[in-house]
């Protein structure tokens, strides 16, 4: 039965960013439903609210063709956090997060948290292969891939060959650092570029309750400040809207 | 203008021999018919059809012996007759109305009130002879093809030069004038992209000329190409379908393409650069045309242009309808709701419907777009969605959610002209669930179900699926179709798409443009079927084999008593509406937004 509506209201938005086929819907999935499912396109945006001890969490996911249909700021608009998504066999992923993701997250809260997060690490790595990660693995497996040889000379025999990886983790923490200077944030006290760069597997499940646990954590003072500082724990709905007469979509 | 009209007894028995059971029909032009190929033997190789030059008579590029062409106008498919008032003559093998008779009877019908005396009386006048039952050479449809093509699923990564993958029914692809590949139904667009640079240098080969390729047919396939501003599409089909048929299938997958990106964009993309990979925009939209190339497939709705509706108590239906139009939000248009994949009902916004209203291919694409979306049955979508019927080249806000999470089987769709809308119009999803929960018809919803063709009473009526017109014209209202459940001897996938597969060729045949039938009487090898079409309303029934013509007229006038007798139950009678201007009880401070100004009208 579906909850009554008073307990809906989101405290804090999350935005999950990143071009088509980088694993965005299947990492949400693997989080919330504990599972990997090869049949789920995503059309427009999808909301979902997360419990999260005494809070309710929203989180978009998105497309990937946001700055196409220009819905992209609307998702964005007063988000705490956005989970900036690439495919680690793809080069060209991590390049389009920078040409044409970030400048979505204009409308973001000024203290915007930002995670750069590295999917399909099963397909490069085999540490990541094995099925739910165990408690107590860290990100010191990731860490490590980087450096293991990959592609070559990996079990000729195994149908799930391995495929070069295209973006190490440096390339990964530059993007962060960069993404800071670009908000203006360098100076401000934000996590160090370890904290908030990730790679997992939305297949494996490998690194994906770190990624969302470690960002909800990270977003709690804000949801704290919030409510400290009396604003209704809402989305405001007159907020969102803009004030002058909506023009209807027509391009 | 029912004087090309013609009415048609057809059996399924066929000259014994090799006669290739597939007729094909040939249009170069819409409404112009210009070959008809026959047996293999008369005209073998492959014939190229084009649109003719901007005055002349159509084109014909044969690869086969020219000698042909002659023969084929006049020829006469072995497998069944026809009656044109053109060519009025009779064949003693079968049954035949004269031209008077059948004008007679199209004028007649008109002023007839009870459509199911009138069937009576006039396949009575018709004086029909008993055919023997076909048992010899199959019907179109049940013809074997080779290999069977792999299991579904992996359809991207197939192997492009195996045997199955050329054995598949039926093949669409999309590419841009430039050549590039955007689709394939089955196999990765980069293995194929030669394949599709040869269909592409073949559209420009004949575009060179000034003129369009429109079809290519072999004994075994149709191929239907389709221009569409910058992009081609082309189908490869070996399903018996009508040339006609196919393009309207294409037109569906142009739609859903336009759907998701607009037209007034895609021209805009390719006038930028001419050979822009679309693919970019559309990765990830894959599934979506794959899920409308599967349910085009199965799901007679596309075949007749019309909705599927979900039978209810008109009291609940009303219900329904009366809490969707409580639940309203400034610049809400549309609110729709649908169970089990069929229309429970849908509210428009007042002015929408006057103006405008949705189409059925439109709100067809809306449906693909939620069966392919149900990934998402915890969340709730905010999407652009453009409906190409009702404007190519503007967004709406589609918001989607499920209201009976885990089993997720009633959908909530509204559609809003304001991008900005979602929080709005989430909460009006709430207030629709509270107002259900408090009424409980989320329970009695859950309850509905398709019918069965037993509970109709008529003995050897298997299935049927009838669209009326008789919609009064002020409501202009959705086109809306019945059908009850396909059941035993049709449970399985394989007799669900025989069955389908017959049906489509009735409506080829009563819809073609060369030589347009009313009704077609066709005794097949399982089966003998009816259609039928009149001035107020489309029908194709299914008998058992056992039926004779007396009894399947008895039985249809049975039929059409007991659809009007559950008319309220099977149709939306009277579509509701709302209007969405400014609510005062709420603190929107917007007098600004009012009907003529709520963004809507800026769309038409
Ligand atoms: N091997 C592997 N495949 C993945 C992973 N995550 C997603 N995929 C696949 O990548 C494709 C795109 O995933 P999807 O979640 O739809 O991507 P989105 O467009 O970013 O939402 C699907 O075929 C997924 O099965 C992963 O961690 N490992
Ligand atoms: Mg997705």
């Amino acid at each position: 039965m579906p909850e009554p509506a008073k307990m809906r209201k989101p405290d804090v938005k999350v935005v999950i960013l990143g071009d088509m086929n980088v694993g965005k819907t299947s990492l949400l999935h693997r989080y919330t439903e504990r599972k990997f499912k090869d049949t789920i396109s995503t059309v427009g945006g999808a909301f979902f609210l997360k419990q999260w001890g005494p809070y309710n969490i929203s989180i978009w996911d998105t497309a990937g063709r946001e700055q196409f249909h220009g819905l992209g700021s609307m998702y964005c608009r007063g988000a705490s956090a956005v989970i900036l998504t690439y495919d680690v066999t793809n080069w060209q992923t991590l390049a389009e997060l920078e040409d044409r993701f970030l400048s979505l997250t204009d409308t973001a809260n000024s203290d915007c948290i930002y995670a750069i997060v590295g999917n399909k690490a099963d397909l490069t790595d085999s540490g990541t292969h094995r099925a739910e990660p165990l408690d107590g693995q860290t990100e010191q497996e990731g860490v490590g891939t980087e450096l293991q040889p990959t592609g070559g000379g990996v079990g000729g025999g195994d149908p799930a060959a391995l495929l070069q990886k295209q973006v190490s983790q440096e390339d990964a923490r530059a993007l962060y650092n960069r993404v800071l200077r670009y908000k203006g944030m360098e100076d401000k006290a934000c996590p160090p570029a370890e904290r908030l760069c990730f790679e997992t597997s939305a297949k494996t499940g490998y690194n994906v309750d770190e990624l969302f646990e470690t960002i909800f954590d990270m977003v709690l003072p804000s949801i704290l400040k919030k409510r400290s500082q009396g604003t209704p724990s809402t989305i405001d709905l007159e907020e969102c809207r803009v004030p002058k007469s909506t023009k209807a979509g027509c391009c | 203008m029912f004087y090309s009209r013609g009415v048609c007894w057809s059996s399924g028995c066929e000259k014994q021999g090799d006669v290739s059971p597939v007729e094909n029909h040939i249009h170069c032009d819409e409404g112009q018919p210009q070959t008809e190929e026959g047996s293999e033997a008369a005209c073998p190789g492959i014939s190229i059809v084009t649109d003719g030059f901007a005055d002349s008579a159509p084109g014909d590029v044969s690869g086969g012996p020219a000698s042909c062409e002659g023969e084929e106008h006049t020829h006469l498919d072995s497998q069944d007759t026809h009656l044109d008032s053109e060519d009025a003559h009779l064949d003693s093998e079968h049954t035949h109305l004269s031209a008077e008779q059948a004008l007679d009877s199209a004028s007649g019908e008109e002023s007839q009130e009870d459509s199911g005396e009138f069937v009576a009386a006039m396949l009575a006048r018709s004086r029909l002879e008993e055919q023997g039952l076909g048992v010899k050479g199959g019907s179109p449809p049940l013809a074997d093809t080779g290999p069977s093509p792999p299991p579904p699923g992996l359809h991207r990564d197939e192997d492009v030069t195996a045997d199955a993958w050329r054995a598949h029914r039926k093949h669409v692809f999309v590419l841009s004038e430039a050549g590039k590949p955007i689709y394939s139904r089955y196999g990765s667009e980069e293995a194929l992209s030669s394949t599709m640079g040869v269909m592409m240098a073949l559209v420009s080969f004949v575009q060179s000329g000034d003129n369009t390729i429109r079809s290519v047919h072999s004994d075994q396939h149709t191929v239907v190409f389709m221009q569409q501003g910058p992009l081609v599409l082309v189908s490869v089909s070996s399903s018996g379908q009508s040339e006609q048929q196919l393009r309207h299938e294409l037109r569906y997958v142009y739609n859903q393409i336009v759907s998701m990106l607009t037209q007034a964009s895609i021209a805009r993309i390719f006038q930028h650069k001419k050979n822009y990979d679309l693919r970019r925009l559309l990765a990830g939209s894959e599934k979506i045309l794959d899920g409308l190339l599967d349910l085009l497939d199965c799901d007679p709705s596309f075949l007749l242009s019309a909705v599927h509706c979900m039978p209810l108590a008109s009291s609940l239906r009303d219900a329904l309808s009366h809490v969707l139009q409580k639940a309203i939000t400034p610049n809400l248009v549309f609110s729709i709701l649908i169970a089990q994949g069929q229309l429970v009902t849908i509210v428009q916004e007042r002015t929408v419907i006057e103006d405008a209203r949705l189409e059925p291919a439109d709100l067809h694409l809306l449906l693909n777009l939620i069966g392919a979306s149900s990934a998402f049955q915890a969340g709730e979508i905010w999407t652009p969605i453009c409906l190409p019927s009702f404007n190519p080249d503007c967004y709406f806000y589609a918001y989607i959610s499920y209201l009976d999470p885990p089993s997720c089987s009633v959908c909530l769709l509204l559609l809003s002209t304001d991008k900005e809308a979602f929080y709005a119009v989430a909460e009006c999803k709430r207030k629709i669930e509270e107002a259900m929960l408090a009424q409980n018809a989320l329970a009695a919803l859950a309850k509905a179900r398709p019918y069965s063709a037993t509970q109709v009473g008529v003995s050897d009526l298997r299935h049927f699926m009838y669209k009326p017109f008789d919609v009064p014209d002020n409501h202009r209202q959705l086109t809306q179709f019945t059908s009850p459940e396909m059941e035993s001897p049709y449970s399985s996938e394989a007799e669900k798409t025989r069955l389908l597969d017959l049906y489509r060729d009735l409506h080829g045949r009563i819809h073609s443009t060369s030589r347009p039938l009313k009704l077609i009487y066709h005794v097949a090898e399982r089966e003998t079927l009816l259609a039928w079409v009149t001035s107020k309303f489309e029908l194709y029934t299914c008998f058992s084999p056992l039926v004779t013509k007396a009894s399947s007229i008895n039985a249809i006038t049975k039929l059409l008593r007991w659809i009007k007798k559950e008319e309220e139950r099977l149709f939306i009678r009277y579509p509701p509406k709302y209007s969405t201007t400014p609510n005062p009880s709420r603190t929107r401070k917007a007098p600004e937004h009012d009907a003529t100004d709520n963004g809507f009208l800026s769309l038409l």
